[in-house]
């Protein structure tokens, strides 16, 4: 990570971490992360922006910061890929209250988080975490991409939310499941993060709407030119 | 703030051009050859198309030139792992010597075992095998028991490794050996270099479900291996070992062994699929091109000399279970009326598939690592 995206990532976590107001926000300049740095922003590139987005959905943020960084670069084709950042931001939060959770938490005299039955879970809870992450920082670098080659991030934007949602639907399960009643209250942090993400689930296109669209593109270029197509970046 | 650290690796410009290069080559050398055979992946294996490979430098691309290495990158390692895999080409007979025997001489092996066999494997001459399963110890390695025991210039070993891949074409197996007592599991296991025709050596095919032999029980009844072909240490076979477990997991060959499968469902759905084929294509494309940006992250990771072992293990986990997915749901969706390649291809994979998630560390064991990364053991 260059040293300026490290700054900008241990701004984003002060600002971000703990009950942020829009007045800090603004103050830290993180709604500028896109501007230009002569128009007195932060002159980032949509993998800077990731950071920002992403810790959003990890902090369960409730405050409209990455429709004021879409409205520095207003586009049609970004608002799934935004989306797909909270998501992989959520995934981890919640993963991490779930680790956290069942080493904790202790049941026939020992903690929940030794049982290998809990083990397997959550490795698979980890690993679709860092599938929708992947996807996600993918379609942002491919965003970085267009606006030094032209193209657009179409295809990568889709696999990115369609990968998002399929981790949501996996992993909020798990989440649920080793947190027992406790993260079925309306107290406990776990149901800001995965009611965010059942939400997000359906927003800017569900599974069915990104399959078909991944689908009728991939089966329209032909068999001789999907696997050309998915490795031409 | 991510468990596992994956970021975009882009490719450089010399490994997108070589990607012309070989597909030109693939597509000439291959032309025949029907998509079942292609289905078999790094399963099939043929000497005389790793010589090929090897004269055009696409083997031990990354070592040394010293030992008959080619010194390019690791990224354009990654681009003709790809291709060959994509394409089906019959790379079983110097796959584990490039993927994983000769990194681990590279690293561990004296200069006498790099300089002898490296170049030999290099040039596609030398077929390698894995000793390490036997017949009492799968996932649980630590617990083999074929001893080595010291003699005049050397060791006597005898035991039996059991599920073998290519032990009837391998010229050499590295083989985890107990030198010491038993008692201290880890600390007296050690690798040594077995020549497969050494006297003492006796080699007996497994026909697998699908009637095919690609793996082998091995008795090994007192061989003499000399002083000259201990890898590494005496005693450090447990941490090498775990070394070349990370080269054979890291590459992007956990995730593409049902492309065959899904390139025929695509030919047979053609341009008018309904609802449901798009649904399945693109569910599949979206998992598939999420694991080839989080393999060539762990490409990248290697260009920068890091060990990404347990991003590996995520990888590989991920990618067996598309790899699974691939054949069932195609299975699944298949129109009324396909035809004989589409349905060789596809019952093909469909028996060969519970081997995936088997081969190079079972699912189980991979999320037993996760979990320790995640510290809950």
């Amino acid at each position: 990570m260059s040293e300026l995206r490290a700054i900008l990532a241990e701004t984003t976590e002060r600002v971000l971490a703990n009950a942020p107001d829009w007045a800090r926000v603004e103050e830290a300049g993180l709604a500028k992360v896109l501007v230009p740095e002569e128009e007195g922003g932060f002159g980032g590139s949509w993998e800077d922006a990731f950071i920002v987005i992403r810790a959003c959905g990890y902090h369960a943020v409730d405050l409209p910061l990455p429709q004021a960084i879409l409205a520095t670069r207003p586009s049609d084709l970004y608002p799934p890929m935004l989306l797909a950042a909270q998501m992989a931001g959520a995934l981890q939060a919640a993963l991490d209250l779930s680790v956290q959770y069942t080493r904790e938490r202790k049941q026939f005299g020992k903690p929940l988080a030794s049982f290998q039955a809990i083990q397997q879970q959550l490795a698979v809870f980890a690993e679709e975490a860092a599938a929708a992450n992947m996807a996600a920082a993918a379609a942002f670098r491919a965003a970085d991409l267009v606006e030094e080659n032209g193209g657009d991030a179409e295809f990568e934007i889709a696999c990115a939310k369609l990968r998002a949602n399929q981790a949501a639907r996996i992993s909020t399960g798990i989440a649920h499941q080793v947190h027992g009643a406790m993260g079925f209250t309306a107290e406990y942090r776990l149901q800001h993060l995965t009611k965010r993400l059942w939400t997000w689930g359906s927003e800017h296109g569900n599974e069915r709407h990104w399959a078909d669209w991944i689908g009728a593109r991939v089966a329209a270029r032909g068999t001789s030119n999907f696997w050309p197509d998915l490795s031409s970046g | 703030m991510s468990t596992f650290e994956f970021a975009p690796y882009d490719l450089p410009p010399e490994a997108k051009a070589l990607r012309g290069e070989v597909r030109a080559f693939l597509g000439e050398a291959l032309e025949d050859k029907p998509s079942v055979e292609r289905a078999r992946s790094w399963s099939g294996g043929s000497r005389e198309f790793s010589r090929k490979l090897g004269a055009r430098g696409w083997i031990g691309m990354t070592w040394p030139k010293r030992y008959g290495g080619h010194e390019r990158s690791y990224a354009e390692r990654y681009v003709v792992i790809e291709e060959l895999l994509v394409a089906g080409a019959p790379v079983g007979n110097h796959w584990v010597a490039d993927r994983q025997s000769g990194p681990l001489l590279l690293r561990f092996g004296t200069e006498e075992q790099r300089r002898t066999l490296l170049p030999g494997i290099a040039a596609g001459e030398l077929c390698f095998c894995i000793g390490m399963s036997e017949p009492g110890s799968g996932s649980d390695l630590a617990s083999v028991r074929t001893r080595a025991r010291r003699v005049e210039g050397g060791w006597k070993v005898s035991g039996q490794k059991i599920w073998t891949s290519n032990a009837q074409h391998a010229d050499w197996m590295i083989a985890l050996v107990r030198t010491g007592d038993a008692e201290q599991r880890h600390a007296s296991l050690t690798q040594l270099l077995v020549d497969m025709k050494s006297a003492g050596v006796a080699v007996k095919p497994i026909a697998n479900l699908t009637g095919e032999s690609h793996f082998n029980e091995v008795f090994l009844d007192d061989v003499f291996v000399p002083d000259a072909m201990l890898i590494g240490a005496e005693g450090d076979g447990w941490s090498q070992v775990g070394a070349e477990l990370a080269y054979e997991r890291s590459g992007p060959e956990r995730y593409l062994s049902s492309m065959r499968v899904f390139l025929e469902f695509l030919r047979i759905v053609g341009d008018t699929p309904t609802e449901a084929e798009r649904l399945l294509i693109g569910h599949v494309t979206a998992r598939m091109w999420t694991l080839r940006q989080m393999s060539l992250a762990i490409a990248g990771k290697l260009a920068a000399g890091e060990n990404p072992a347990v991003a590996a293990a995520v990888v590989k986990d991920l990618g067996t279970s598309l790899e699974q997915d691939i054949p069932r749901d195609v299975q699944a969706l298949a129109p009324a009326k396909t035809d004989e390649v589409f349905d060789r291809t596809l019952i093909y994979l469909l028996q060969t598939s519970p081997s995936f998630s088997l081969r190079g560390g079972t699912r189980e064991i991979l999320r037993g690592i996760i979990a320790r990364e995640l510290g809950l053991r």
